[in-house]
């Protein structure tokens, strides 16, 4: 027994150096996955930035976030020191699942990164360009299977987006889910799927090779040092990015918000984060405040839109 | 192993344990029709929705039971051995009170009450013992997993001392 | 030549003392924590990783290789010894291994574990050197009518491995399935037999079932004999070591769990388990000792064992071919790499080649501390079983909860821990097998999945399932191996009747 009492007052000391007060951050996602990344991330940069001292990532996976949103704004109500990560995914995932819990039960505080869709082909496919694309996918969209993510994600959003601008029944795109993008660049680079359609991020390597052609990109502006049109460009007027952010607990006074808020804008332009984004490849599309949450709104209204024109909410 | 003998007589009336699983999986597959029913079929290109392979799967359920009704009557079910309740009702109970007290009480007092139940149903009766041990125990368990390799585990009380 | 220089260089490198003890380090944390039932290698690694950053690079490659190893060989310990797989992986190894722990050949239980594993890690290593580029080739001719064909062979070899009943073995194995609908369906988005419960909206987890119905109700099974339960578990029967039969019996079992794994592994939608199936079901076809199956052989250990170390390996084929991962874990591993500057891809092995033979050099470094740290840890481990019941079974429930807790800490889903444990107990009493109903839950939703992918890329075409060559030969094997067991069943029968007939004169 004794050999216990000792091994509990030396493992104690070593424990100790950690309090209170140190900030949570939620990753809504099994860990390996894009939010898992960026809370993980979020936890070295505080750390190393000294913004906080012992920063905690929990895992809570399932069902594009709303789970852990879920548990989020009714465990952390009122305490400023708990954060989440979302994103995009988020915001659709709460539509398809008809989650009682919403983005408005959490204090949204800054977008974080961004990241372009991009749409290719494998390198020995007929398709040469999103003008072939259109045609084809204009003679017969069921012929053209679109390897993506999860049902109602924004690969598919963005699958539906272009559908709708080149004049097809965006109900009647061929959409072809894969668990996360992995299985699906596979399923392309098989040429088992006509089109792909995921993260820039995804294809990169595959693209820099050459097995992968890159139609076009979904950003306002072409991703530098990368040779291929926007999708507005291409003559189909979409633009649309998938975006991660971070958002605190519910039930906020004004002065822990602008705390919360105040730490994260630290976060985001210390050397720290910055080399984070640089060896992830992730855009730096950092927004917070006022300017954020209406954006936000936007978004979520026009996702909306599509998801209805998809058939995947009433 | 006690392995006592069934009566010759028993085995010929059907097996009543048999017949409840027919009949939990008839309900089952009864769920599975009715939850099934409600599911739109937005998939235009391939005739399997998502609604068929459940279908399938209750079908499967159905003629299962059909099958465990008829070995149930021709008495195809091995024989059980005997099972004492109240060590299983122990175990139980420290489940279920790890369970509601995790969040409240942290982790080393509730998985500390669970080691203590578990102990007691395998016959070390003496709680006053065997509690202190397992709240020790788990809080040193804490203390390595939660506080040096960071895992998230709930903080109650006694976590707190050390945080 | 050049790969093998660079191969050597590398090994070289990691053999410096100082990256050994980094290497023996990662191992040690890695089974610490990857012991925990529940907690898989992924959320090992994910735990850790950070505690490499402060090392330099090789150093830091070194331990994080270790850290893998150790989380994934972690569960086959408990599996063997505690009847609790700590990842779904090791599900099997629980069959045979605990089995063989109850009839005190723990130690020859997790020696051919360790070995084994270290068998295939070195094969599946060397391979992933040199045959990457050929292997991930033939791992991207498989779409989703491969893979059903694929699915359906794994079912049909795993239903007719498990259990003496026909009729129960396949009611477990449809509980299992009825329990892989819960959730989202992922090609629709809609929510199935969720009732509105968000918990539910991504299904029951592998690992929470696996605990649950095997640790939890093994818990409840033998509480339950009381007083009057079986004797005690004798921790040592002959030797603690390996005899010269074990090995007779295991090396073949290891390579042909290398040559199952590693391609299953390679393969983007392939799953760890379907290897591990795939090896038990092999074994147990080709086995001398059918008697032993199910009562603690020794190649149902090792087989499986060595198939899911090897397609461990084999994960990183596509990971560092293509860019691709594969599993929760290879994606976490995608992460760690990006830390240390590799970026994978298909241009990897061209832009990067001493990174690429350097991470190759500490997996086999890591490998082989492995063997190091657990061989002379057996002897300690098998001990455990010689810790009285009521505190053995004590912590079992204690570890198997912390697990769950560790990986999701959810009321909710300790409920479900609860819940599926008595469901278990249940089970055992009314001597339903419990494998099934795991792996209806891990090959239901993969298989259909793929299925309904394939009719959608056909337009509801269902002569693709048939028409494509792979699909075409793993079909046929499939009904092979289901009519091939029904023949000699009938002759065998035909045999024993004879006799009797015989004897009757």
């Amino acid at each position: 027994m004794k050999h216990v009492f000792l091994a509990s007052l030396i493992a104690g000391s070593i424990a100790l150096p950690a309090y209170a007060a140190d900030y949570t951050i939620m990753a809504p996602a099994a860990p390996g996955g894009g939010w898992d990344q960026t809370a993980r991330s979020l936890q070295t940069a505080f750390q190393q930035e000294g913004i906080s001292k012992n920063v905690q990532v929990m895992n809570v996976p399932g069902a594009g976030g709303t789970i852990g949103l879920a548990q989020f704004a009714s465990q952390q109500k009122g305490k400023d020191n708990a954060l989440i990560v979302g994103g995009y995914v988020m915001v659709g995932a709460i539509l398809t699942n008809k989650s009682p819990v919403t983005l408005k039960d959490v204090t949204p505080i800054a977008r974080l990164t961004g990241e372009d869709e991009a749409i290719v082909v494998p390198a020995s496919s007929p398709i040469k360009s999103m003008a072939d694309l259109v045609a084809a996918l204009k003679k017969d969209p069921g012929k053209v299977s679109w390897g993506g993510g999860s049902a109602g994600g924004v690969d598919h959003i963005a699958a539906g987006l272009i559908a709708k601008a080149s004049g097809v029944d965006p109900t009647k795109i061929n959409y072809i889910a894969f668990s996360g993008g992995g299985e699906a660049l596979a399923a392309i680079l098989g040429s088992q799927v006509t089109v792909g359609i995921s993260g820039y991020g995804e294809f990169e390597s595959q693209v820099k090779s050459g097995t992968l052609r890159l139609l076009a990109t979904s950003g306002e502006k072409r991703i530098p040092g990368v040779d291929a049109p926007t999708l507005k460009e291409a003559g189909v007027d979409v633009a649309v990015q998938n975006w991660r952010m971070v958002a605190a607990a519910p039930g906020l006074s004004a002065e822990q918000k602008a705390k919360v808020t105040a730490d994260v804008q630290k976060l985001a332009t210390s050397k720290t984060w910055q080399e984070t984004l640089k060896t992830k490849g992730w855009q730096d599309t950092f927004l917070a405040g006022p300017a954020f949450e209406a954006q936000l709104a936007k978004d979520i209204s026009a996702t909306e839109g599509i998801l209805k024109d998809i058939g995947l909410v009433k | 192993m006690s392995q006592e003998p069934l009566i010759k007589a028993e085995q010929r009336r059907p097996d009543w344990a048999a017949l409840v699983i027919a009949a939990i999986l008839i309900a089952i597959a009864g769920v599975i029709f009715f939850d099934a029913a409600r599911l739109r079929e937005v998939t235009g290109y391939s005739p399997v929705g998502p609604a068929t392979v459940p279908h399938w799967i209750a079908i499967g359920l159905v003629l299962l039971a059909i099958w465990t009704i008829i070995a149930a009557f021709r008495g195809d079910f091995p024989e059980r051995e005997k099972q004492e309740i109240k060590p299983v009702v122990w175990v139980i109970g420290g489940l279920a009170a790890q369970m509601l007290l995790l969040n409240t009480a942290g982790f080393s007092i509730a998985t500390g009450i669970l080691f203590a139940a578990t102990a007691a149903g395998f016959g070390k009766r003496k709680i006053w013992f065997s509690l202190p041990i397992g709240i020790v125990l788990c809080l040193v368990v804490w203390l390595i997993f939660a506080g040096l390799l960071q895992l998230s585990l709930p903080a109650g009380p006694l976590e707190r001392l050390f945080q | 030549m050049s790969t093998f220089e660079f191969l050597m260089q590398g090994v070289v490198v990691a053999m410096q003392p100082m990256n050994l003890l980094y290497a023996l380090i990662g191992v040690t944390l890695g089974t610490a924590v990857g012991v925990l039932p529940g907690i898989g290698p992924a959320l090992t690694v994910a735990l850790l990783l950070p505690v490499t950053y402060q090392l330099d690079p090789a150093g830091s490659l070194i331990m994080f290789a270790g850290i893998y190893y150790g989380g994934m060989y972690g569960g086959s310990t408990t599996s063997i010894l505690l009847n609790t797989p700590g990842e779904s992986a090791s599900i099997v190894t629980a069959l045979e291994g605990n089995k063989m722990a109850r009839a005190g050949r723990g130690g020859p239980a997790l020696a051919t574990a360790a070995i084994g594993s270290f068998v295939a890690g070195l094969i599946a290593t060397v391979g992933l050197a040199f045959i990457a580029p050929y292997i991930v080739k033939l791992a991207l001719v498989f779409g989703p009518c491969e893979y059903f064909a694929l699915m359906v062979l794994a079912f049909i070899t795993v239903s007719s491995a498990f259990g003496d009943s026909t009729l129960r073995g396949l009611t477990s194995l449809f509980i299992g399935l009825a329990l892989s609908l819960i959730g989202i369906d992922q090609l629709t988005g809609q929510t199935r037999l969720a009732f509105g419960v968000p918990d539910l909206l991504d299904g029951v987890e592998v690992t929470t079932l696996a605990v649950a119905m095997f640790a939890i109700g093994e818990t409840l099974f033998i509480a339950a004999h009381g007083s009057f339960g079986p004797d005690k578990v004798e921790a040592v029967k002959g030797s603690i070591w390996m005899s010269a039969n074990d090995w007779a019996r295991s090396w073949k079992p290891w390579l042909r769990g290398t040559a199952i794994g590693f391609p299953i592994g390679a393969m983007p939608a392939g799953g760890a388990e379907i290897g591990t199936f795939l090896s038990y079901a092999t074994e147990k076809r080709l086995t001398k000792h059918p008697e032993e199956f199910g009562n603690g052989a020794i190649e149902g250990v090792a087989g499986p064992e060595a198939a899911n170390n090897a397609s461990a390996a084999g994960t990183l084929v596509p990971l560092l071919t293509l860019g691709l991962p594969t599993t929760a874990t290879a994606a976490i591993m995608l992460a760690g790499f990006q830390q240390y500057g590799l970026q994978p891809g298909p241009l990897l092995f061209a832009t990067n080649p001493q990174l690429v033979w350097g991470l190759i050099a500490s997996l086999l470094i890591a490998n082989f501390m492995l063997l190091v740290l657990n061989l002379p840890l057996i002897g300690l481990w098998v001990r455990l079983l010689t810790i009285p019941k009521p505190w053995l079974y004590a912590g079992i429930l204690v570890f198997a909860t912390l697990g769950t807790i560790g990986a999701n800490p959810s009321v909710f889903e300790l409920g479900m821990l609860l819940a599926f444990g008595v469901m278990g107990y249940i089970m055992r009493v009314l001597g339903y097998p419990i494998a099934p109903v795991v792996v209806g839950l891990i090959l239901g939703p993969l298989a259909e999945q793929q299925l309904r992918r394939a009719l959608a890329i056909s337009q509801g075409d269902f002569t693709v399932l048939f028409t494509s060559p792979i699909a075409a030969v793993l079909l046929a094997i499939a009904a092979l191996a289901l009519i091939v067991p029904l023949i000699l069943r009938a002759r065998g029968r035909g045999e024993v009747l004879s006799q009797m007939a015989a004897n009757e004169d």
